[in-house]
């Protein structure tokens, strides 16, 4: 399916193993205005990729902060 | 605002394929491929969720090209020996061409990846071959046989050959550069063997 790109958030993130994720899953499940969102725990810059019509970069990276991971736009 | 970049795309693809060829998957991340690409990490994965999404993708993408240059002009009602003489063709092509995207497949093909990029291509490959030869078996070209039999004896011999030359040697290290001679050559051999 063809993502509108101007959509797609990414950043660099510390959320690395499997129980951050899951940390941060009832907190992105949830949020309305979030249609998809994955963590590449692969990646060395742990990439969190959001998929949002609405959510701002600020917002997006406020969220996850206020659950105790650091969050920076991937540039 | 962002756009897709065409160029860049196939850029990343063909990169890709490299790495994940010459190094396996294990070693490959998306941070590496920017790098080999030099582009920044976001593009990718603005493009791609992830590694596994970006190497199913680049998979699928890859297959789906290589089951239409291999049914290219083919058709299930050709005689047996006009239908494989074209799947010979088109399949030798296909490796001459894209010899970078062949060695992909193929090393998927024994990846965890494999099911999933393969799923979308076996059921049409399948169909497209099982009516091919029992057309064969109906109008008494050949014996019937199992898939496995048919495959092994009809296609190994031309992999052998494309392996041979893509490593530039043969038997105990004989220099080997492919030619239509020996392609049609093992062809005859193949053709002769399995006809009734």
């Amino acid at each position: 399916m063809e993502q509108n790109l101007q959509h797609i958030l990414v950043f660099k993130t510390n959320i690395k193993t499997e129980a951050d994720r899951q940390t941060v899953k009832k907190l992105l499940d949830n949020h309305a205005c979030i249609r998809q969102w994955n963590v590449d725990l692969h990646d060395i810059d742990c990439v969190l990729r959001i998929v949002s019509p609405r959510l701002s970069t600020a917002e997006a990276i406020a969220l996850v902060n206020r659950h105790g991971y650091e969050c920076s736009e991937l540039l | 605002m962002r756009t897709r970049n065409a160029g860049k795309e196939l850029l990343v693809k063909q990169r890709a394929m490299e790495m994940l060829v010459a190094d396996g998957f294990e070693g490959f991340s998306v941070n590496k491929l920017a790098k080999a690409c030099d582009i920044s990490v976001a593009t990718l994965y603005i493009y791609y969720k992830d590694k596994d999404d970006l190497i199913t993708k680049i998979g699928m993408e890859e297959g789906k090209y290589m089951t239409s240059v291999v049914f290219r002009d083919f058709d299930p009602e050709m005689s047996f020996a006009e239908g494989l003489r074209k799947q010979w063709e088109n399949r030798f092509a296909w490796m001459m061409q894209k010899p970078t995207s062949s060695l992909f497949l193929e090393s998927l093909r024994s990846s965890s990846y494999g099911e999933t990029v393969f799923k979308c291509m076996t059921d049409n490959f399948k169909e497209m071959m099982e009516q091919f030869t029992k057309n064969a078996v109906r109008r008494g070209e050949i014996n019937k046989m199992s898939l496995e039999a048919f495959w092994a004896t009809a296609f190994a011999p031309l992999y052998t050959l494309v392996r041979f030359h893509n490593e530039g040697r043969s038997i105990g290290g004989k220099p080997f550069t492919m030619s239509s001679k020996v392609l049609w050559e093992t062809f005859d051999v193949v053709l002769k063997g399995l006809a009734k």
